[in-house]
Order: structure tokens, then C-alpha cells, then sequence
């Protein structure tokens, strides 16, 4: 159990320390623009597909789910709310992080640690450039940006389907289905999903690259933290999402 | 080749300790425009000695000095001119997969001179150091790296090292893994940038006929010391049995069958096997 403390108060540490280097790097205005847009072309236009299928199946088992979940006693109008909600607050966010740590996190730890264990973070060094703004920076600012994007897809894609899901099979109308999601709606709800898809967007990129940059031990290493890399940030997105709604809902 | 008496590198009871000790109070001392190959069995701390240079590796202990300057007692602005005026030739090359060869060697320039100069000079720049090691730059420039053998992706990391005009060089075993061919042209090519450009050198190597050909002095690593340090006569004629060993290859040989056999008669007290060798 110490030696598991101490290990994660030391990657606690280094993402720290990682996170100041991003900061003071946009700062000193050191990061390429270049680099920002290639990242977030990769991370945004890249995962805008898995991210809409993963939120139409959202959205269409939320609402199936929630309709079968209905007694007669409750008006089915309250589905739009239900499913809205589901939506907009946890699983657009979520699911789309979860995207994200397969199909980015996972390629940001592979690709830097490769670049590590093959020397090329050293001559990174060597030649007087700093990884931090070289290689993290760029990746990072991008996940920001990117992710609330994604997430603001998501949800509408997902509240969209869900509608036209309740109407295929709870007979649930158009009109209906938004009278309930109108009902129980606030704006809030809108600012705290792209809240969490900002952190997100943060946690999971500086948690890859921070991995990437710790990786040795040649493809074997690179396996492993790549492996570690995701289960720490499913952990994470967990974490931060069950700390969500106290600090914003209550 | 004239080198100057002024030193230029300087390390100072050099220790680092991983599992194991790997160095164990290194202490050396290079001349402005030498050229000096660090030999030693696998393991024995030597790129671990160049990594030292400039701060990839920090010692435990001891201190290295570049034209006075610690690597380890300095400022990061310090430590920045002591980069400009170093480059590292990696053992693989380590360039970098996501650039073309263009953007790779433009990467050996300072990004003060990428911002400043002029593209057209900055290409010319970039297309003579590719030339310097026999490179087309017409063939080569618009390549990624994964596209080039072995040996031209050397020569790639060789011409990124000297585009910026550094001086000093370390190279980190830059003719592990090539064929005869393609070792010997990269160790003239080493020699042929030490005579040109005077820089300093420092060569990591296991390519003993080589190293014997191109340096003013040789060191002899081993268990983390220096063992050995004179000029390519003194090593062909010391006494030493391990040097012996280096500097004869049929020597080395004879070296190396002995303690075969010799574990083979230790293992065979458990489970026999057979080992062959041809010398």
C-alpha cells in the first residue's frame, strides 16, 4: 500500500509539474499553432464519428430503457426529461471521454512513449527544444478546445435519437418528448456538461502525454504504460465525474 | 590534425548508479578539437558517460564542464548555450517519424535562426549538410524517415548534428548495426567532419579498427572506470590483458571461447549443453 501511495503521489507530482510546463509554455507563447490545429483536427474531425455512433446508441437505449421503466401512472412526457437529462449531464460527457481515452489517450502514451524509448524525446533535448511545449502543449490546448465540441455534438445527436427512438416504439410523440425535456430543463445543465467535457479534455490528454514521457523499457514498456495510461484515466474520468455533482448540482 | 591544449570537456569523478553502479568516479579531460573514442564491453557505462555531457543523464555524483561551464551548476540559460554548442548523434538515429528529412535536419538549427533566416538559405544550409554525408538532397528531403535503410538515416542524424555547426559532437555508437560498407563510410565521414569543421568529438564504439583509425586518443571503459586512456599506439601496444583483448581481435576471440568454455564447465555440473564458436 506505500509503495502504491508513493507511486501515485509521484505521478500526482509529474502531471503537476507537466501542467505547469503547459501553462507557462502558452504563456511565453512557445507553442506552434500549427501543431494545435494538426492535434485537433487528429482528436476532433478523428473521433467525431465513433463519438456520434457511440451517442445514438445513448441515446436510443436511454430512452428504450427509460420507457420500459415507466408505470402507467407516470406520464410518458417525463421520458423527454429523463432522456435529456441522461443525456446532457452524464452521457454524452462520459462516453464521449471514454472515445477519447481509446482512440486518443491511448495513441498519445503509444506515440510518445515509442518517441522515448527510441531516443527521440533525448534528442528532442539535445537540441535545445523543451518536449513540454513541443509535445504536450499542442495536444492538450487541442483536447480543450475539442472536446466541449465533441460533447455539444453528442448530446444533441443523443437527445435527438432518443426522441425519435420514443416515438418509434413508446408511440411518444415529437411534441410530447420535448414538452417533458422543456419541462425539467435548465441552462445550467448545458454549462455543466461542457464543464466536465473541458476537464476531460485536460485530464486526458496530460495523463497520455505524462505517460508517454515516462515510458521505458522498449515495445514492452511502451505495452504497459499504454495499458496503465488507460485504466488511469478511466479511473480519472470517473473520479472527476463523481465529484461533479456535488460541487455543481446540489 | 591539429587540436589545441585547451580543454574543452572536462569530467570530474563522474558517479551514476541505476540498479547497479554504472560509473564509478569517471574522470577525463578532452582538447579543443580532439577526437576520442570511449571503448568497453556492452553494459559498462559508456553511453551512459556521453548521456552525462549534456544533462540526459544526471550524475549522482562528480561534475562535467563544457569550456568551464557545469552542465549541473548552471542556469537554464547556460545550459541552453552549452546545447547549442553540442550535438548528439543518436545510436539509431532517433529521428523523428512524424517529419520529413527537411524538417529533421532543420531541427539541428536554433529556432532563433529558423525565425531569422531566410528559407532559401535555411534550404541551402540544410541541403549542404546532407550533401557533407553523401546524401541527394533532391532524393532525400521530402522523405519521412521510415522511408530511408538504416545507414542513410545515420547519415541523416549525422547531417542534423552538423547543420548547426556545433563544436563538439558526441556520437553514441554511430556504426551499431550497419554492414562493413556503409561503417566504414560513416566512420570516414567522421573523420572528415573533425578535419573540416575542427569540432570536437567524442565516439562511443564498439568498432575497435575504426576508432584506432579516427581518434587522437582512446579510453577503455570497464566496471564503470576508466581503464585505459592513451593515444591508438599506446593502446595497440599496452600489456593489459583487456586491452590486449580490444585491440586484437583474434585475441578477443581466444578471450571469448576461454569463458564459454569455462561457463560451459560450470553449467554442465547441472544441465549439459554443447556451444561451438568459430574463431
Amino acid at each position: 500500500m506505500g509503495r502504491t501511495g508513493m507511486g501515485f503521489a509521484r505521478h500526482v507530482g509529474q502531471i503537476a509539474l507537466l501542467t505547469v510546463g503547459v501553462v507557462k509554455a502558452v504563456l511565453q507563447g512557445g507553442v506552434s499553432l500549427r501543431m494545435v490545429f494538426a492535434q485537433a483536427y487528429e482528436q476532433g474531425i478523428g473521433s467525431l464519428p465513433l463519438v456520434l455512433v457511440t451517442a445514438v446508441l445513448s441515446g436510443i437505449v436511454t430512452s428504450q430503457q427509460g420507457g420500459y421503466q415507466f408505470s402507467s401512472n407516470i406520464p410518458l412526457y417525463i421520458l423527454g426529461s429523463v432522456v435529456t437529462s441522461s443525456v446532457v449531464l452524464e452521457l454524452g460527457p462520459v462516453m464521449t471521454a471514454f472515445v477519447l481515452i481509446g482512440r486518443v489517450g491511448a495513441r498519445i502514451t503509444a506515440e510518445i512513449g515509442t518517441m522515448a524509448v527510441s531516443e527521440q524525446v533525448d534528442a528532442l533535448i539535445s537540441l535545445g527544444r523543451d518536449p513540454v511545449p513541443f509535445l504536450a502543449a499542442p495536444r492538450v490546448i487541442a483536447g480543450m478546445l475539442v472536446t466541449p465540441v465533441l460533447v455539444g455534438f453528442a448530446n444533441a445527436v443523443g437527445v435527438v435519437t432518443g426522441l425519435v427512438s420514443a416515438r418509434a416504439t413508446m408511440g411518444l410523440g415529437p411534441e410530447g418528448f420535448l414538452y417533458g425535456a422543456r419541462l425539467y430543463w435548465h441552462s445550467w445543465d448545458l454549462f455543466y456538461s461542457l464543464a466536465k467535457a473541458f476537464v476531460f479534455g485536460f485530464m486526458i490528454p496530460i495523463i497520455s502525454t505524462h505517460m508517454g514521457l515516462i515510458t521505458h523499457g522498449g515495445a514492452e514498456g511502451v505495452g504497459r504504460n499504454t495499458t496503465t495510461s488507460v485504466v488511469f484515466m478511466i479511473i480519472t474520468v470517473l473520479v472527476v465525474d463523481a465529484t461533479f455533482p456535488p460541487l455543481f448540482l446540489n | 590534425m591539429d587540436i589545441s591544449e585547451q580543454i574543452t570537456i572536462e569530467y570530474e569523478n563522474v558517479h551514476k548508479r541505476f540498479d547497479t553502479p554504472v560509473l564509478s568516479g569517471v574522470g577525463l579531460t578532452v582538447r579543443r578539437g580532439e577526437t576520442i573514442s570511449i571503448l568497453g564491453t556492452s553494459g559498462t557505462g559508456k553511453s551512459v558517460l556521453l548521456k552525462t555531457t549534456i544533462g540526459l543523464i544526471t550524475p549522482d555524483r562528480g561534475d562535467v564542464r563544457i569550456d568551464g561551464v557545469s552542465v549541473y551548476h548552471s542556469n537554464p540559460a547556460e545550459l541552453r548555450g552549452i546545447r547549442q554548442a553540442v550535438r548528439y548523434v543518436f545510436q539509431y538515429a532517433a529521428l523523428f517519424d512524424s517529419l520529413n528529412i527537411y524538417d529533421n535536419v532543420a531541427m539541428g538549427l536554433e529556432p532563433e535562426t529558423l525565425r531569422t533566416l531566410d528559407k532559401k538559405v535555411i534550404l541551402d544550409r540544410i541541403a549542404n549538410s546532407l550533401e557533407n554525408v553523401n546524401l541527394d538532397p533532391s532524393k532525400v528531403l521530402s522523405k519521412l524517415p521510415a522511408e530511408l535503410s538504416g545507414g542513410m538515416r545515420k547519415r541523416v542524424g549525422l547531417a542534423r548534428a552538423i547543420v548547426g555547426e556545433p563544436r563538439i559532437i558526441l556520437y553514441d555508437e554511430p556504426v551499431t548495426g550497419l554492414d562493413p560498407v556503409n561503417a566504414a563510410t560513416v566512420n570516414r565521414l567522421i573523420t572528415s567532419i573533425a578535419e573540416r569543421t575542427k569540432v570536437t568529438s567524442i565516439v562511443v564504439t564498439h568498432d575497435v579498427p575504426g576508432a584506432l583509425e579516427m581518434s587522437h586518443r582512446v579510453a577503455l571503459l570497464d566496471n564503470g572506470k576508466l581503464r585505459f586512456v592513451g593515444t591508438p599506439e599506446e593502446f595497440k601496444g599496452s600489456d593489459d590483458p583487456l586491452v590486449m583483448a580490444f585491440a586484437d581481435r583474434q585475441a578477443a576471440a581466444r578471450a571469448a571461447l576461454k569463458l564459454i568454455e569455462h561457463e560451459t564447465e560450470d553449467n554442465e555440473s547441472g544441465t549439459p549443453h554443447a556451444v561451438s564458436i568459430g574463431v
